[in-house]
C-alpha cells in the first residue's frame, strides 16, 4: 500500500481488501498514484478481499493507461485476486493477458 | 425522526405479500395455465421466506419452505393447480399470516395438517419414472427441450453491487445447472475519472450448456430480476457434446455478423427456436468486440418492470396522515379567523394576504386530502377471498366480478367500509343467490354473479352490491313486520317503505334466516355503521332477477362544504352536500302553524322549526328562512333565523359523553373561535317524517 520513493518506478501496492467495502479508498490510492509518476506498477500480492469491484477498477486503470500512453504495470495476483478473476469469466492466463496488457508474473 | 420497529417493517410487508399471494392464488383458479401467476405467487412466498428468516421468524421460514417446495412441482408445470390444491394453499397462506401476526394462536398440528393435505395433492399423480416426466414436461415449448443449452446475456443496474448482490455468485449458481462459458464483457468500463467504483460495469456473456428449463435459469436471478437485463436465448446446437472447451466453442461459432446469426443458427439446427423471430435486437450487445461471441438477443422480459420503478411512492404511516390532517384543519380554522378579522379591519394590505392564505389554505386541504385517498380496489381484493370460500362452502357456484377499482376513497373510509360489505356480500351468496337446482329451474345459468362497483358520483362515491338471485320476498317481510307489531295489519306501503323494515334493529331473527328469502343479519348495523360515515343505503330488488344494495358515502370525513346558519343565538352548519335549496318562509306557511307542510311548487314538503328544537331564546327574526335539505327521496325543511353562507368546516366529533345526542353529528370550530354544531341530516329528516305520521295517526283518530 506505501509508495515507495526509492525504486526507480512507483510501485503501489494494493491493501489486502479490495472488497467493495474499500473500494473507494483503493480508487482514491490508484488515481492519486496516477497523477505523480509517468509509470505505475501496481502490486497486486497482498490482496485478500476482492470482487466484482477490484476487477473494474483495475481493468479501468489498465484501460486508462492505454488510453494516456502511460505504462501501467501488474504485478504479482495473489490467489485470492486469481479466484475472483476465475469466477468472473477470465477463465486463462490468456484472457487475463488480453484485459490486462501489460501484466507481468512477479513470482 | 422516529425509527421503526424492523420486526413491524417486516409484518407490513408480509401482509402486502400476502395480499400478492391470496391474488394471484385465486387468479389461478380461474386461469391455470397463467405461468406469469404462478410465478408471481412464487416469489411471494420466497420472499416472505426469506425476510421471515432475516427477522427470526423461523417457524415462518421452515413452514413457507415446506409450501415452497410441495408448490414447486405447480410451478414446474408438472401438476394443474385444481381447486382444491388452490383452496389447501389458501389455508396454508392463512397459516402463515398466523404465524407472523399471532403465533400464540397457532398450532404446529395444523399446520402439519395442511402441510400433509399439500403434499397429498402434489403427489397424488406423480408418475413412477420422474426422470421421463421432466424430458416431456413443457410439452407447450417443444422446441426448448430438445436445444442444446442457453445463450445468456447478463447486464446488471449500476447499482446492483452496492444492495450486496454478487454477480460472481449468481454466475456461480449458473455454473451449477451445467457446464457453463462466462466471458466477460469489458468493454463498458469507463476511464479511472469518469468511474464510480462502487457501480457496476462488468457485463456477462454465458453460454450454459445444459438442456434444462428456462424456470431454472430465472430462479437464479429470481432475486435480481428487477435490476437486471437478462437476455435469454436457446443454443442451438443440437448433437453438440455437452462440456466442451473454451477454445473448441469459440471456434464452432467463429464470430458472425450478428445480421447473419439467424441464417447460421437455422442452417446448423432447424428444430432450434428460429431467432429471426425475436423482434428485438440490442445494438450494444452486437458491438461486443473481444470475446468473439455475437450473442443473438430475445427481448428482455424485464424492462416493463423497469419503466414502472420509475414511479416513485413513499410508504407514509397511516398515523402521520391523521397527523397531517389535522393540522391541516387547525389551519384552516386560524384562517377562518384571519379573514375574518382581515374583513373587520380596513388594511387593505391585510386583506390581501388572509386572502392568500385563504387560496394556499384551501389547496393545501385539497392536497392532503388527496394524499389520504385509497383506491377502493385494496378492499375489493379481500372480498374474492370470501366469496370463493363461502361459494365452497354453501356449494353454490358463483362468480364474483368487481368494477371502478381505481375509484379513490378516503382511507379512515375505506377502512370503515369492510364489514358492512362483509355483510352485503355474505348475504347475497347466502340468501340472495339461489342453490344451483332452482336456479336451473328457473331458468338461470347454474353460476350465481356478484357484481361489486364503485363509482363517483359528484361529491359522493356509490358502492353497489348486485347479485343475480331471487330478489326479497316481500310478502314475506310484510308479514315479518306485522307480526312484530311495526305496522298495523293492512297499511298501505310501498315495496320500497317495507323493504326498510330489513334495517330495523333486530327485525331478522333466527328462525327466519333460512325461511326468509330476504336479509336482515345485521342490516340495521350495517345502515348504522354507513349512516355514521354519513352516507345512505339503499336497496331496490326485482323479484326473480336479484337485488341492488347502494351506498352513498361522502368522500371525505375530515372536511365538508357546510352551509352555516344561525337560529336565536347559536350557530350551526348543515352539510351542504344535503342542501337543496334555501327559500323564505311565507306568511302563509307561517299562518299555518298545525300543519307543518310547506308548499314548494306544488309539493308539500314537511318542516321542522329549528328555534323550538332548540329552544332558542329572544325573539325570532321577522323573516324565517328555510332551508331544503334531503337524503335521496325524501325532503325536509328545516325553519332558521338567517343563513349566514358557506364555511368550510372541519369536523371535530363529539366525545362519548354526547353519544346519546342525536340530531348532531360533530361539531366545528368557527373565525370568531366559537363552536358550531353540525346538524345530522339523516337523523333531522327522520325525525320530520316521525312526526308527519304521528299528525296522520293523530287526524286519523
Amino acid at each position: 500500500m506505501a509508495l515507495n520513493p526509492t525504486e526507480p518506478k512507483w510501485s503501489l501496492r494494493l491493501p489486502a481488501d479490495c472488497s467493495i467495502a474499500a473500494i473507494r479508498n483503493v480508487y482514491d490510492l490508484i488515481r492519486e498514484a496516477f497523477g505523480r509518476q509517468e509509470r505505475l506498477e501496481i502490486d497486486c500480492s497482498s490482496v485478500d478481499k476482492a470482487d466484482v469491484t477490484s476487477i473494474q477498477l483495475l481493468l479501468s486503470t489498465a484501460k486508462t493507461g492505454e488510453a494516456q500512453g502511460r505504462p501501467v504495470v501488474l504485478t504479482s495476483f495473489s490467489q485470492s485476486l486469481r479466484n475472483t478473476l476465475r469466477r468472473a469469466g477470465f477463465a486463462s492466463e490468456a484472457m487475463i493477458d488480453q484485459h490486462f496488457p501489460q501484466k507481468k508474473d512477479g513470482t | 425522526m422516529s425509527t421503526m420497529d424492523p420486526t413491524e417493517v417486516f409484518r407490513q410487508e408480509a401482509s402486502e405479500l400476502f395480499e400478492v399471494l391470496e391474488g394471484a392464488l385465486l387468479d389461478l383458479g380461474q386461469r391455470p395455465d397463467d405461468r406469469e401467476l404462478v410465478d408471481s405467487a412464487f416469489r411471494a412466498l420466497h420472499t416472505i421466506k426469506g425476510s421471515g428468516a432475516m427477522f427470526g421468524f423461523d417457524k415462518v421460514a421452515s413452514f413457507t419452505h415446506e409450501f415452497e417446495t410441495a408448490f414447486d412441482r405447480v410451478r414446474k408445470g408438472e401438476i394443474k393447480p385444481t381447486q382444491e390444491l388452490i383452496s389447501v394453499a389458501l389455508a396454508a397462506k392463512d397459516y402463515i399470516r398466523a404465524l407472523i401476526e399471532d403465533p400464540q394462536s397457532t398450532d404446529d398440528i395444523i399446520g402439519e395438517a395442511i402441510l400433509d393435505d399439500l403434499r397429498r395433492f402434489v403427489s397424488s399423480d406423480r408418475p413412477s419414472a420422474p426422470v421421463a416426466e421432466i424430458a416431456e414436461a413443457p410439452p407447450l415449448a417443444p422446441n426448448e427441450s430438445r436445444q442444446a443449452g442457453w445463450h445468456l446475456y447478463l447486464e446488471f443496474e449500476s447499482h446492483i453491487l452496492r444492495n450486496g448482490s454478487n454477480p460472481l455468485d449468481l454466475l456461480e449458481d449458473l455454473c451449477k445447472l451445467g457446464p457453463c462459458f462466462v466471458v466477460p464483457v469489458t468493454d463498458g468500463i469507463p476511464f479511472l475519472d469518469e468511474m464510480d467504483p462502487e457501480d457496476c460495469y462488468l457485463k456477462w456473456d454465458v453460454k450454459l450448456h445444459a438442456a434444462c428449463d428456462k424456470d431454472a435459469i430465472d430462479d437464479v436471478f429470481m432475486f435480481v430480476q428487477d435490476e437486471m437485463k437478462l437476455t435469454l436465448s436457446p443454443l442451438a446446437q443440437v448433437e453438440a457434446p455437452a462440456p466442451a472447451p473454451l477454445f473448441q466453442l469459440l471456434d464452432e461459432e467463429p464470430a458472425p455478423p450478428a445480421e447473419t446469426v439467424a441464417q447460421v443458427m437455422e442452417s446448423a439446427a432447424p428444430v432450434a427456436a428460429p431467432p429471426a423471430a425475436r423482434p428485438e435486437r440490442k445494438a450494444e450487445v452486437a458491438s461486443e468486440p473481444k470475446s468473439d461471441i455475437k450473442p443473438e438477443t430475445a427481448p428482455a422480459r424485464r424492462e416493463d418492470a423497469k419503466q414502472e420503478r420509475g414511479i416513485a411512492t413513499v410508504r407514509v404511516q397511516a398515523e402521520r396522515l391523521d397527523e397531517l390532517m389535522d393540522r391541516v384543519g387547525e389551519l384552516v380554522i386560524a384562517q377562518a379567523r384571519l379573514t375574518q378579522l382581515a374583513s373587520a379591519g380596513s388594511d387593505l394590505s391585510i386583506k390581501m394576504i388572509a386572502e392568500e392564505i385563504e387560496r394556499l389554505a384551501s389547496s393545501l386541504r385539497d392536497t392532503t386530502m388527496g394524499a389520504r385517498m385509497v383506491p377502493i380496489g385494496s378492499l375489493f381484493g379481500r372480498f374474492r377471498r370470501l366469496v370463493h370460500d363461502l361459494s365452497r362452502d354453501l356449494s353454490k357456484p358463483v362468480e364474483f366480478v368487481t368494477s371502478g377499482e381505481d375509484t379513490e376513497l378516503d382511507k379512515t373510509m375505506i377502512e370503515c367500509l369492510a364489514d358492512p360489505l362483509v355483510h352485503l356480500i355474505r348475504n347475497a351468496i347466502d340468501h340472495g343467490i339461489e342453490d344451483s337446482a332452482t336456479r336451473a329451474a328457473n331458468g338461470k345459468t347454474e353460476q350465481g354473479r356478484i357484481e361489486l362497483a364503485a363509482v363517483h358520483s359528484g361529491a359522493q362515491v356509490l358502492v353497489t352490491v348486485k347479485d343475480n338471485g331471487g330478489g326479497l320476498n316481500t310478502a314475506r317481510i310484510r308479514a315479518k313486520a306485522e307480526e312484530q307489531g311495526l305496522i298495523a295489519a293492512g297499511a298501505v306501503l310501498s315495496d320500497h317503505e317495507i323493504h326498510q323494515f330489513l334495517f330495523h334493529p333486530g327485525f331478522s331473527t333466527a328462525q327466519t334466516i333460512s325461511a326468509l328469502s330476504g336479509r336482515g343479519v345485521g342490516m340495521d348495523v350495517v345502515k348504522r355503521t354507513i349512516e355514521n360515515m354519513r352516507g345512505s343505503i339503499d336497496l331496490s330488488t326485482r323479484p326473480g332477477q336479484g337485488t341492488i344494495v347502494t351506498l352513498r358515502l361522502p368522500l371525505t370525513l375530515a372536511i365538508i362544504e357546510g352551509l352555516l346558519i344561525r337560529v336565536g343565538e347559536g350557530r350551526y352548519i348543515i352539510p351542504l352536500s344535503a342542501v337543496e335549496e334555501c327559500v323564505e318562509l311565507t306568511a302563509e306557511d307561517e299562518r299555518s302553524r298545525g300543519r307543518n307542510f310547506l308548499n314548494v311548487r306544488g309539493n308539500l314538503v314537511p318542516f321542522l322549526r329549528l328555534r323550538e328544537l332548540m329552544a332558542a331564546s329572544g325573539a325570532p327574526d321577522r323573516h324565517q328562512k328555510t332551508i331544503i335539505i334531503s337524503t335521496g327521496e325524501t325532503r325536509v325543511g328545516l325553519v332558521a333565523d338567517q343563513i349566514i353562507g358557506n364555511h368550510q368546516t372541519v369536523i371535530k366529533s363529539l366525545s362519548k359523553l354526547h353519544s346519546d345526542v342525536t340530531i348532531f353529528s360533530g361539531a366545528t370550530i368557527l373565525g370568531d373561535g366559537t363552536a358550531a354544531l353540525i346538524l345530522d341530516v339523516a337523523q333531522l329528516v327522520a325525525m320530520a317524517q316521525s312526526k308527519v305520521e304521528k299528525q296522520h295517526i293523530s287526524e286519523a283518530a
